[in-house]
């Protein structure tokens, strides 16, 4: 049934961020994408597949992703219990969460995410060095602020709403409502459906355009 | 040789069926849409919902009981999705693919004049169907593209059409010249999402202006389109008088919380905007739609704002479906999926309305003059659809279809 064709993919380093998050990095064996894409992946021995942006960069010779476990799911437990060595399968990068070539350069980014829907932002930011971003993440505890050195210092913020050591206390949606945003800015949003929803309210209540918010909804 | 066509579901496969059928013609078999002596029925088949399965199946067995002499091809959507189920309950049948489909005249005349055939799973070029015109359809529907790449939460789709994928302008202008000139009056884009359809770097608007831009008397209708991806070219062409001012434009849902539940890539306010911008132009511009009612989590007040938004369009026809869970789809695994019972009662308020408002749009054409592509004539009654897609009726001796009358007339079935 399924037309788009999957193929197995070996597992070549396993890093893990919290007890529950994990990135995954497998071999690229010729996946095209562009930042910002998402793939299926899935155990090898299994039926099931789950959709994950990818993390790494179109430049990188290995594609990774970002795993939260979801401890009654199907996929995520599974791949959890991989190692290297072993096997994936995935399919072909599709989507529309990309940045336009044109705008790069010049464009004012904000981008903003919930738990792991960080994962494209860090996609964008390792594929376009140079851009002019700011990234908001919203996660519950500040030990779940994954890999925030790997962005320019004073460009990631960490908003928890569970403790008070991330860069915000409260949501990203109270930070938005507290510090309101430039309408020229491109505002990408990437998490929780909820998280979109009022935050996509909030930015054009700010007057922000809505063709200039994108978004890309996790379950 | 006789072979019939049944077909399920969308356009596209209308399409499919009718540059089939019209290449078995051209190469002298007898071609009808009864299954009746038929020596070969094809069975074009739907799996967007439950139905359109329950639908396919029906077809096919009411096929077989009619005429179970007749070989039996299954193809399209339902055979790609369940084709080991189809397979075990109808064990003579012969099961093709999607990626087969185009290539059934070579795979069944091998078999009639060969006693055999290459069933291979080889791929078959998604768009090399001649081109032909007045098949079963009078309006030449001319495929663009195929495929999708959206995976919205609900839609199988991505699953049984595959990639996304967009043919070449070149190609698609000559097809619509060729139909042209075979007499052909009304072009329908079509294809599984069209607002993405790229080639060489060439957009959807660019082609649409390219087609307008042809020589000869005819209309061009876009058809079924997705909200997402219109431009600033595109709405230049707004008022065009080449382009039916019609847009069948899915909406899915009023409510914005569950359009991004359904991973559409718009909003409701994106739509809106999008229906402002055209009826400024042409305030009496058709806008016909989809809506999915009773999708996982929809509350009473989302159902509403469906409601609302369809009031607020005035949706000139609305196709209701009632949310139907597909099999590996991201909505299959939503918390909160509505009782059956709910999605009727919803179902039924959305008919309803859906019957109000195609009346109010319809009854400013009602005995007015209009431009109408004849397509059928009973008993001195000629009907057919004017350029903004109401069926229309007027009484004349002229017999004669495929043309376009200037006249006035009725609104057809409107009371």
């Amino acid at each position: 049934m399924q037309t788009r064709s999957f193929n197995l993919h070996t597992i070549i380093e396993k890093r893990v961020l919290t007890q529950a998050t994990f990135i995954l990095r497998m071999e690229r064996k010729g996946i095209e994408f562009v930042a910002g894409q998402h793939i299926q992946v899935g155990p090898s021995n299994g039926i099931h597949t789950r959709e994950y942006s990818i993390y790494s960069s179109p430049e990188d010779d290995y594609i990774e992703i970002l795993v939260r476990q979801v401890d009654d799911g199907l996929v995520s437990p599974a791949l959890n219990k991989l190692g290297v060595g072993d096997s994936v399968v995935i399919n072909d990068a599709v989507g529309y969460f990309t940045i336009a070539e044109e705008l790069i350069k010049d464009a004012k980014f904000l981008f903003i995410a919930s738990g792991t829907g960080i994962s494209p932002f860090h996609s964008f930011v390792k594929s376009y060095p140079g851009i002019d971003y700011k990234l908001l993440h919203g996660v519950r505890y500040a030990n779940e602020t994954y890999e925030r050195d790997e962005y320019e210092a004073g460009r990631y913020l960490a908003c928890t709403s569970q403790d008070k050591e991330g860069d915000f206390h409260g949501r990203v949606t109270d930070y938005l409502s507290k510090n309101p945003v430039s309408p020229d800015t491109l505002c990408y949003l990437c998490g929780n459906c909820d998280m979109i929803h009022d935050a996509f309210d909030i930015l054009e209540a700010q007057g922000l355009r809505p063709e200039n918010l994108f978004t890309e909804v996790y379950f | 040789m006789k072979i019939a066509f049944k077909t399920l579901g969308c356009r596209l496969n209308q399409y499919e069926t009718d540059a089939l059928a019209a290449q078995f013609k051209s190469n002298g078999y007898e071609v009808s849409e009864q299954e009746y002596n038929a020596d070969i029925v094809v069975v074009n088949t739907c799996t967007v919902t439950n139905q359109s399965n329950h639908k396919s199946r029906y077809v096919i067995r009411h096929a077989g009981r009619v005429n179970p002499s007749a070989k039996m091809i299954i193809t399209g959507c339902m055979a790609e999705s369940h084709a080991g189920q189809l397979q075990n309950k109808f064990p003579d049948a012969t099961i093709i693919n999607n990626k087969g489909k185009s290539a059934i005249f070579h795979t069944v005349d091998s078999l009639v004049k060969g006693g055999n055939t290459d069933l291979s799973d080889k791929d078959h070029d998604l768009f090399s169907y001649q081109s032909f015109s007045g098949m079963f359809h009078t309006r030449s529907l001319i495929k663009i593209q195929d495929g999708c790449d959206n995976f919205c939460t609900f839609c199988i789709i991505p699953f049984v059409r595959g990639r996304a994928i967009s043919r070449e302008a070149s190609k698609v202008l000559e097809n619509i010249r060729e139909v042209i000139a075979k007499g052909a009056k009304e072009i329908v884009l079509t294809g599984v999402n069209i607002s993405r359809y790229e080639s060489e770097g060439l957009k959807f608007s660019a082609l649409v202006d390219k087609i307008l831009n042809l020589d000869g008397d005819f209309r061009l209708r876009i058809s079924s389109i997705e909200p997402d991806r219109f431009d600033e070219h595109f709405f230049t062409l707004v008022g065009h008088p080449k382009l039916a001012p019609h847009l069948h434009l899915c909406l899915q849902s009023g409510s914005e919380r569950i359009l991004l539940q359904m991973r559409r890539m718009y909003s409701a306010k994106d739509f809106m905007t999008i229906v402002e911008r055209i009826r400024s132009v042409n305030p009496n511009f058709n806008f016909t739609t989809d809506i999915i009612v009773g999708f996982p989590g929809e509350t009473e007040e989302e159902f509403e704002e469906s409601m609302a938004i369809a009031r607020r369009v005035g949706f000139g026809q609305i196709h209701i479906f009632k949310y139907s869970v597909r099999n590996n789809t991201r909505a299959e695994r939503m918390a909160g999926h509505i009782y059956e019972k709910v999605k009727t009662q919803r179902s039924k308020r959305m008919h309803a309305l859906a019957e109000e408002l195609s009346s109010a749009y319809r009854a400013a054409f009602d005995n007015t003059e209009q431009r109408i592509l004849v397509e059928k004539w009973n008993n001195g009654v000629a009907s057919g659809y004017n350029d903004y897609y109401v069926p229309m009726e007027f009484d004349t001796d002229n017999q004669r279809r495929n043309r376009f009358e200037v006249v006035k007339a009725r609104v057809k079935d409107f009371e």
